[in-house]
C-alpha cells in the first residue's frame, strides 16, 4: 500500500525541467533510494517531499492526505543534509532536542527522547559536545538522531555520506540501514553512488534528466536493466552492438551470439547485447564446449583486490572480463585469449 | 613578501602610533591642566574642569539623552537590519546587490541634508523636532555600520542549510531567527551594535538640527563648552572616550561569555 506517493510531479527551474512527470509510490516502512548522476533531479524530488520546493504540477500525498501545499515545518518529515547542518551554537543535546522544544513538548519527554536517540546512534556520551568537536561521521549520526527525535512520518536523507571518507561511509551506511529497520521508518535516500543505493535499499529509483529510467529492487536494477542508461550507470556492463538474426541469435561482427531476444525486437533490427564482466570466462586456448566465444588480445590488466579485471580488444571493441584473484591462471599483456559467456548472461535491448 | 629594513619598519609603527595616540594623550593632559599655552608641558594640574563639567545642570541630562538615543538606535537598527538581511539572503538573494547599494546611500547624504529634509517632511506632531525623529534619523545615518558586519556574518555561515534543517524540525521563522541564526551571527551583531553606538553617541549635526535645545545630547553640550573653555570641553571629550571604551569592553565581555561553553566542553574532552 502506498504511504508516500508522488503523483505526476514536475518541477521547472526557468525553462529547464528538473523533474518531469515523476510518478512513484513508497510503501510504509520501505527504504527507497533515488539514484542518478548530478543534475538528474533526485535532490529536487527529495526537496519537494520535504516542502522546500513547490512542484509546478502534480501532487504529493502522505498517509492519504495531500501535503503538496503544506509548509515544510508542518510536514513531519525529518531531513538529514549532506553536511554542516548541525546548529554550531548548540551542543549535541540541544541539537537533538531542538525539534521537540520548538514544538512545545514537555521537558521530561524531551530529556527521555534525547537519551533514547543518542543511544540509538550509539553516541550517548557526546551530549555536552559541540558539533565542531565531533568527527564528520559522528556529526552525521547526530544529524540523524536530531531528525528522528521528532518521530517524523518520513525520513529524508540527501547524500548524507558523500562528505565522508570511504571507510566511515561504508560503516555509516550499515548503521543507517540498521536504525531504519529497527524503527521501521519510511525512508527516501538520495545518492549518486550506485553501490550505496544497491546495498541499503528495498527499492531503487534510477533517474536521468528529470525522468525515472527504472524503478525496482536492487537485484532487478542490476540484473535486468531496462535501458542502456541504467545498464551503463549501474556497475559495469559490456555493450556489444549487433543485429537480430532470429529469436535466439544476434550477429556481432563475424560472430553469432546466442542470446534471448525479446519479442519486441524484429529481425535485422539493430540491438545492444549487455554482458556483465563477472559473467565472462577467460581462456588461454580456444574452448570447445562453450557458447558465445570471442577472440581477442589483452590490452589492460587491472588488479582490484578480490578480482582482476582484464580489458580485451575484440576486433576494435573493448570488452572487460573479471577473473577471481584466487585463479592461478596468469595472463600477460598482448596475450591472445578467448572469452566466453552463457546465453542467459546476455541481455538484448534496442540500440535507439 | 619583501621585508622592510627594521629601522624603517620601526619608524612607520612609531609614526602611526604617534598619529593615533598623541591627540588622545594631549586631550587627556589638557583636561587636567591649569594652564597650558606657551610651555611644553602644562604649568600645573587640577581636576577643576571635571568638577565644573559634573556640576553643570545639563551634564547628566545630556549624558542620559545620548545614552537613550544611542541605545535606541542600536535596538531599532537591529530590529530592522537583522530580519531584512536574513530575509534577503535566504528568500531573495537576487536582491542582495540592491540592498548593498541601499545600505551605502546614507554615506552619500550629508547629515545636514538628511536632517533638514526630515524636519521638513515630518513637520507634524508627534514627530516634529522630537527625539523620535532624532532616533529615526540616527538609525538611517548609522545603517551601513549595522548592515555590513551582519551581512558578512550571514555570508560566513550556511544560512540555507541551517534554515532548512530548522524548518524540517518544525521551527517557525521567528524561532529560526532567534534560536539559530542570531546566535551564529553574534560577532556581526555585536560589532555592528558597537559601531552604531559609538557613531550615534558622538553624533552632533543631526541632534543639533533636529532637537537642538529641546533635547540636548552630549556632543551638543561639548560644543557649547568648546566656545566657553577648551579645558572643560577636553574633560567632556575624555568622558565621551571613556563611555565608548566601556561600551567596547562590555560588548567584548558579552561575546566572550557566549564562547565560554565551547571552551568548557573542550576542557572536558
Amino acid at each position: 500500500m502506498a504511504y508516500l506517493e508522488l503523483k505526476n510531479v514536475s518541477k521547472l527551474f526557468g525553462p529547464v525541467a528538473a523533474v518531469k512527470d515523476f510518478h512513484f509510490a513508497v510503501a510504509k516502512g520501505a527504504f527507497v533510494s533515488l539514484l542518478g548522476p548530478s543534475g538528474c533531479g533526485k535532490t529536487t524530488t527529495l526537496r519537494m517531499i520535504a516542502g522546500f520546493e513547490m512542484p509546478d504540477a502534480g501532487a504529493i500525498t502522505l498517509d492519504g492526505t495531500d501535503i503538496t501545499s503544506v509548509p515544510p515545518n508542518r510536514r513531519g518529515t525529518g531531513m538529514v543534509f549532506q553536511a554542516y547542518a548541525l546548529f554550531p551554537n548548540m551542543n549535541v543535546r540541544d541539537n537533538v532536542a531542538f525539534g521537540l522544544e520548538v514544538t512545545g513538548h514537555p521537558k521530561q519527554e524531551i530529556e527521555g527522547r534525547v537519551r533514547e536517540m543518542l543511544a540509538l546512534v550509539r553516541l550517548d556520551d557526546t551530549a555536552k559536545r559541540f558539533p565542531h568537536q565531533l568527527s564528520g561521521g559522528q556529526q552525521q549520526r547526530i544529524a540523524l538522531a536530531r531528525a528522528l527525535a521528532i518521530r517524523p512520518r518520513v525520513l529524508l536523507l540527501d547524500e548524507p555520506l558523500s562528505a565522508l571518507d570511504a571507510v566511515v561511509r561504508v560503516a555509516l551506511r550499515g548503521e543507517i540501514r540498521r536504525i531504519q529497520l529497527e524503527l521501521g521508518i519510511t525512508t527516501v535516500y538520495v545518492t549518486h553512488d550506485q553501490e550505496e543505493a544497491l546495498s541499503i535499499s528495498d527499492r531503487v529509483v534510477v533517474m536521468n534528466q528529470g525522468l525515472i529510467e527504472q524503478a525496482g529492487t536492487p537485484e532487478e536494477i542490476y540484473r535486468q536493466p531496462k535501458t542502456r542508461f541504467v545498464a551503463a550507470f549501474i556497475g559495469t556492463a559490456n555493450q556489444l552492438n549487433g543485429v537480430v538474426v532470429d529469436r535466439t541469435q544476434v550477429r556481432f561482427g563475424e560472430t553469432m551470439l546466442r542470446a534471448p531476444v525479446p519479442s519486441g525486437l524484429k529481425e535485422s533490427s539493430k540491438v545492444v547485447v549487455l554482458v556483465r564482466p563477472e559473467s565472462i570466462a577467460i581462456h588461454a586456448a580456444a574452448p570447445t564446449d562453450a557458447h558465445n566465444v570471442l577472440e581477442g588480445t589483452i590490452q589492460t590488466i587491472t588488479f582490484l583486490g578480490p578480482i582482476t579485471r582484464l580489458g580485451v580488444d575484440i576486433g576494435g571493441t573493448r570488452v572487460v572480463a573479471d577473473m577471481a584473484a584466487s585463479s592461478r591462471a596468469a595472463f600477460t599483456h598482448t596475450q591472445h585469449v578467448w572469452l566466453s559467456f552463457p546465453p542467459d548472461a546476455c541481455q538484448v535491448m534496442a540500440e535507439k | 613578501m619583501k621585508q622592510r629594513p627594521p629601522v624603517l619598519q620601526g619608524l612607520l609603527v612609531a609614526l602611526f602610533v604617534a598619529y593615533m595616540i598623541l591627540p588622545i594623550i594631549a586631550t587627556y593632559t589638557f583636561s587636567i591642566a591649569t594652564k597650558w599655552d606657551i610651555t611644553l608641558m602644562p604649568e600645573g594640574y587640577t581636576l577643576e574642569w571635571y568638577q565644573t563639567a559634573f556640576d553643570h545642570p545639563y551634564f547628566s541630562i545630556t549624558l542620559t539623552n545620548s545614552f537613550i538615543v544611542s541605545i535606541a538606535a542600536v535596538l531599532v537598527g537591529l530590529l530592522f537590519i537583522v530580519p531584512t538581511t536574513y530575509w534577503v539572503h535566504t528568500r531573495v538573494p537576487a536582491a542582495k546587490p540592491l540592498l548593498d547599494l541601499l545600505m551605502i546611500l546614507p554615506f552619500g547624504i550629508p547629515a545636514v541634508v538628511l536632517a533638514l529634509a526630515l524636519i521638513r517632511v515630518y513637520a507634524f506632531p508627534p514627530f516634529a523636532r522630537s527625539p523620535f525623529l532624532l532616533i529615526s534619523a540616527c538609525v538611517i545615518f548609522s545603517m551601513p555600520f549595522m548592515y555590513r558586519p551582519i551581512s558578512n556574518s550571514l555570508m560566513a555561515i550556511d544560512v540555507h542549510t541551517l534554515t532548512e534543517s530548522a524548518l524540517s524540525l518544525g521551527a517557525n521563522t521567528l524561532q529560526i531567527l532567534i534560536r539559530v541564526i542570531a546566535p551564529n551571527i553574534l560577532p556581526g551583531i555585536l560589532s555592528g551594535s558597537l559601531l552604531v553606538f559609538a557613531t550615534v553617541f558622538a553624533e552632533f549635526t543631526l541632534a543639533n538640527l533636529i532637537t537642538g535645545a529641546s533635547f540636548k545630547t552630549f556632543p551638543i553640550l561639548l560644543v557649547e563648552f568648546t566656545r566657553r573653555d577648551g579645558r572643560i570641553a577636553a574633560a567632556l571629550s575624555v568622558i565621551s572616550f571613556t563611555v565608548a571604551w566601556f561600551a567596547s569592553i562590555a560588548i567584548l565581555w558579552v561575546s566572550g561569555r557566549g564562547r565560554k561553553p565551547t571552551e568548557e566542553a573542550l576542557g572536558a574532552r
